[in-house]
């Protein structure tokens, strides 16, 4: 035992971590003028007030609008133990109106513990959730109805969303709907019937800025002091982990990672992928991890793709790309065919292969996705017939042809006489 | 093919084979009774009794290992929550068995499900179900599914019930036997869900749905106690979706190189100096067009057969002459596999070339391939043909021409003398008549067909016609009015079985055209069968 079992311990804490997004982004939750803050006033003050509201939280993916909600919720729970019932709706799941009125007759249902029936028809689920909305508001209780996706919920008819909103007029109801998207423009989507009756409020969420960053890494890594690990692991281990902060080689490793995409879901993938990788037997995170981390969460799929491809693919490819210097509006494995054979009657080699083989390495192309049909109708067409386009630009075709390793001379000179 | 082929490619055990055999063992009864009526527990869903290890595992994927490590550490220690997984690589590069086998080797209970033999979301949803449920479809419940379940709202609520009273059940297991811990024990308390075949969601009808709700399972869930696996043939980039999803973590599977081949294909060989020279000199050449394993395995097995035909003892060790002589024998053999297409012949073939060499044809006999290529090796009736090959002429020749062709002395219009075009010209028609070839068969009205096979079958009651013996008793009236009433049935059986394409009507002119799907090799076949002269009608200059 000893220091492996420790070092396993620490890593399946990480890794739990970072797989619990409530745990990551309670660290936002402590400024003032955090969406957290402005959203819990919100919430509070409606439920204290008795009154209705809604307000949409909008932000690009993997930036916290559910945990953070989450978080708010859980505390006002706490605050309000019997004040606060809540309905959660997702829009992949029940953006059509009858699977939504079903769940939210099974949710309410299962809150206070009556007896919930799935051959309900839709007008009993109907009804049901208007006299519950208004026996809730009776009693004081505010609902909370939380809709995911909400931009699925506004297509189609936004039969749901009227409904809601609607219910949510009459004086004596008492509800909150709460949507998040990741489209920005979610209330421009809404009906003229819908937006009306919706509070324009919004909370926009962003991806954390520099000192954020920083902070976020410390909250996460750094391992508790007041932990059952021992206190000079723990403290090897966070010493360790502080230097490598301050180091510049992993400042330059984190400005590339968030230059793509400067997420919050981005980097804990880039961190489970570096936590993973911790060596077991110094039980101690090292810049190396990070660095290998880096270059397994930042893939170039097209140039992989081209070397995995054998040297008739290349060829294949190579044609393509001079059909369409030449800019030939007919584009399909026939004229391909010709501008191979044409090739091979200039400069005479040994890769000259039958037709059949070449059309069964022009499907792996196809399979590969770096040369795709144009139209999706031609179904009638077999292969053959049907025109194609090359899904790789030419610079990397250039750059992958550059890097393969046994590229055969003719299609070097071919391509740097294409330019 | 046992021993030959790599070991990728039969690796993967069925679930229902490896949880009946424990069943056979441990029931000595010898009843012929089907054993399934014995039920699931838990331990069926880890992949066999028999657990390896590590060294074992790596060995028998060679040039995986840094995949296996990295599938390993991602995984993680026992029971830690795990970030949703995507191992993405080229055809046959050994991702689906890889994965099997690293949870033999963890012995961890997964839930397997392909979107191939999965093919719309009912189906995924209630396999899964079924699996969880520890429900296998037999005679007594009439084959049906555990829970009935089609939207993927019911999946979300039934899956969270059946993933949380397995979790519950494992608790208790771990629990309970902490002190005996049998081989075939499930370790942990995660369930994994290996989702296969990625790329064939997006064919789906709903798929604009589908996958993002897959992607984003793992967050819908919120269960820390369940980890996704997703497995598909290509990258995380080609799957569209308008609004995004929650990405996954890629991992990789390269295609082999041709080094790597060479030591998949040298395992497990009874003669590695043999096979080794055997690969000097066929590797090369067949991975100039294809590095595919399946492929490659499928080429090279019966050449192997061949190259072993001069040796008496297929144990010698051969030296540098044996290998000189025995490269000389299998070269030609060579250049002419490489012409065909890696397919794997079927019995009959099989059989049919061995009688063929003993007929002692002439030059080389082509391996695994004995289809004549002037016969059709199916029958149609007259009607049939005939409509193939109008549709034929009707899909290849321009409309235009149908007059010249086929005039009302029913033969093929005298060929009027054509004035000497300049040879500028010429090149024109010709380039323009390839043109028209390479863009593929063109489409014609109902009507237009008819005419043609008209025209063509009034020409051949008038030509002696040996197949059928009545039709010259018959007068000309009643053959064509016997054959007209079902040649639009003919037609419709011609359409359902893809010899001729529907194609959607034209906005302008309100019918249905038909496109001809035949190759010419085809239609020259047919025409040979009915002894029609079908070039003599086919659009050339």
């Amino acid at each position: 035992m000893g220091l492996k079992s420790l070092a396993e311990q620490a890593q399946i804490l990480l890794r739990s971590r970072l797989c619990n997004p409530n745990f990551i982004f309670s660290i936002f939750s402590n400024s003032p003028d955090s969406n957290y803050s402005k959203l819990k006033y919100m919430i509070s003050s409606s439920v204290t007030e008795a009154c209705n509201n809604s307000v949409l939280l909008l932000g690009p993916r993997g930036c916290g609008k559910v945990p953070v909600l989450e978080l708010v919720l859980e505390d006002l729970l706490k605050e309000y133990p019997d004040m606060i019932s809540v309905i959660k709706l997702n829009g992949f799941l029940h953006s059509d109106h009858n699977c939504a009125l079903k769940e939210i007759s099974r949710q309410l249902c299962l809150e206070h513990q009556l007896l919930f029936s799935k051959m309900a028809s839709f007008d009993d689920n109907a009804q049901f959730m208007v006299s519950m909305l208004r026996e809730c508001g009776l009693a004081h209780k505010t609902i909370l109805f939380i809709l995911d996706e909400f931009d699925l919920f506004a297509q189609g008819k936004q039969l749901l969303l009227y409904s809601l909103l609607d219910a949510m007029q009459s004086v004596t109801s008492q509800a909150v709907v709460i949507g998040i998207s990741c489209r920005l423009d979610a209330d421009q989507l809404l009906e003229k019937r819908v937006r009306s009756r919706f509070s324009h409020r919004k909370l926009l969420f962003l991806p954390p800025s520099r000192e954020d960053l920083q902070r976020l890494l410390e909250h996460i890594l750094l391992l508790p002091t007041n932990s059952s690990f021992p206190h000079e692991y723990v403290a090897a281990f966070n010493d360790k982990l502080l230097k490598i902060f301050t180091d510049d080689k992993f400042k330059e490793t984190v400005d590339s990672l968030t230059y793509c995409d400067s997420t919050v879901n981005h980097l804990l993938r880039f961190l489970f992928s570096a936590v993973s990788h911790m060596d077991l037997k110094s039980g101690l995170l090292s810049l190396e991890n990070f660095k290998g981390a880096l270059s397994t969460i930042q893939r170039q799929p097209k140039v992989e793709a081209l070397k995995d491809c054998s040297i008739l693919e290349l060829y294949i490819l190579v044609c393509m790309k001079r059909l369409e210097a030449k800019e030939q509006e007919l584009r399909n494995f026939n004229s391909i065919m010709k501008e191979y054979k044409s090739i091979h009657d200039t400069f005479p080699t040994s890769d000259y292969y039958a037709r059949n083989v070449c059309l069964r390495a022009f499907e792996h192309l196809l399979q590969r996705e770096l040369i795709s049909f144009e139209d999706n109708r031609g179904h009638g067409q077999s292969t053959e017939f049907r025109p194609v386009k090359l899904l790789i630009s030419w610079p990397e075709l250039y750059q992958g042809l550059k890097s393969y390793h046994s590229c055969p001379l003719i299609l070097h000179k071919i391509m740097d006489r294409e330019g | 093919m046992g021993k030959e082929q790599s070991p990728q490619v039969n690796r993967r055990t069925t679930r229902s084979s490896s949880s009946t055999t424990p069943n056979s063992k441990a029931t000595g009864e010898g009843s012929k009774i089907i054993s399934n009526t014995k039920s699931l527990t838990v331990n069926d869903l880890v992949l066999s009794d028999e657990s390896i290890n590590l060294e074992e595992l790596i060995n028998s994927f060679p040039h995986r290992r840094m995949q296996i490590l990295e599938l390993i550490k991602l995984l993680g220690p026992l029971n830690s929550p795990m970030i949703p997984l995507f191992v993405y690589g080229g055809a046959s590069t050994g991702k689906t068995s890889t994965v099997l086998e690293i949870f033999k080797h963890l012995n961890r209970p997964f839930i397997y499900s392909s979107c191939v033999t999965c093919y719309n979301p009912r189906i995924l949803f209630e396999s899964i179900l079924n699996q969880l449920l520890l429900h296998r479809k037999n005679e007594s419940n009439g084959y049906s599914s555990a829970k009935r379940c089609e939207k993927p709202s019911d999946f979300v609520n039934l899956l969270r019930d059946a993933l949380s009273t397995l979790i519950d059940s494992l608790k208790g297991d771990l629990g309970k036997s902490n002190s005996k811990k049998s081989a075939s024990q499930v370790n942990g308390k995660m369930i994994y869900l290996i989702f296969d075949n990625l790329e064939h969601v997006r064919e789906w009808d709903k798929s604009s749905n589908m996958l993002p709700f897959l992607f984003n399972l793992y967050d819908i869930l919120k269960m820390p106690e369940v980890g996704v696996i997703f497995i598909s043939k290509t990258s995380l980039d080609t799957y569209h979706s308008d609004t995004g999803y929650v990405e996954p973590f890629p991992v990789y599977f390269p295609d082999y190189t041709e080094g790597d081949l060479r030591q998949i294909f040298l395992k497990n060989q009874s003669n590695p100096k043999l096979y080794s020279s055997f690969l000097d000199a066929v590797l090369g050449p067949f991975c100039r067009i294809t590095r595919r394993v399946d492929d490659v395995t499928n080429a090279i097995s019966p050449l192997y057969k061949k190259y072993c035909e001069l040796l008496d003892d297929t144990g010698v060790i051969p030296n540098k002459d044996m290998k000189s002589e025995l490269y000389r024998h299998i070269n030609p053999y060579i250049s002419q596999s490489l012409k065909e297409t890696f397919h794997v012949p079927s019995q009959p073939t099989l059989e049919a070339s061995a009688s063929k060499d003993k007929t002692k044809r002439k030059g080389i006999t082509k391996l695994g391939v004995s289809e004549s290529f002037d016969k059709m090796d199916f029958h149609m009736s007259t009607c049939a043909k005939y409509l193939l090959i109008s549709a034929f002429l009707a899909s290849r020749n321009p409309a235009t021409l149908d007059a010249s062709l086929f005039d009302s002395t029913g033969g093929a219009g005298n060929q009027k003398r054509k004035r000497k075009s300049s040879g500028k010209s010429m090149e024109q028609k010709e380039s323009k008549e390839q043109e028209l070839l390479m863009k593929g068969p063109g489409t014609f009205p109902l009507e237009r067909l008819l005419a043609i096979f008209q025209c063509i079958t009034s020409v051949a009651e008038y030509s002696p016609d040996d197949e059928d013996p009545q039709i010259d008793g018959q007068g000309a009236d009643g053959w064509d009015s016997g054959l007209m009433s079902d040649v639009l049935l003919q037609l419709s059986s011609l359409c359902s079985s893809n010899f001729i394409t529907k194609g959607g009507s034209c906005p302008l002119e309100g019918a249905i055209r038909y496109r001809s799907a035949v190759s010419e090799d085809m239609a020259l076949k047919v025409a040979r069968s009915l002894k029609f002269p079908l070039s003599k009608y086919l659009y050339r200059t």
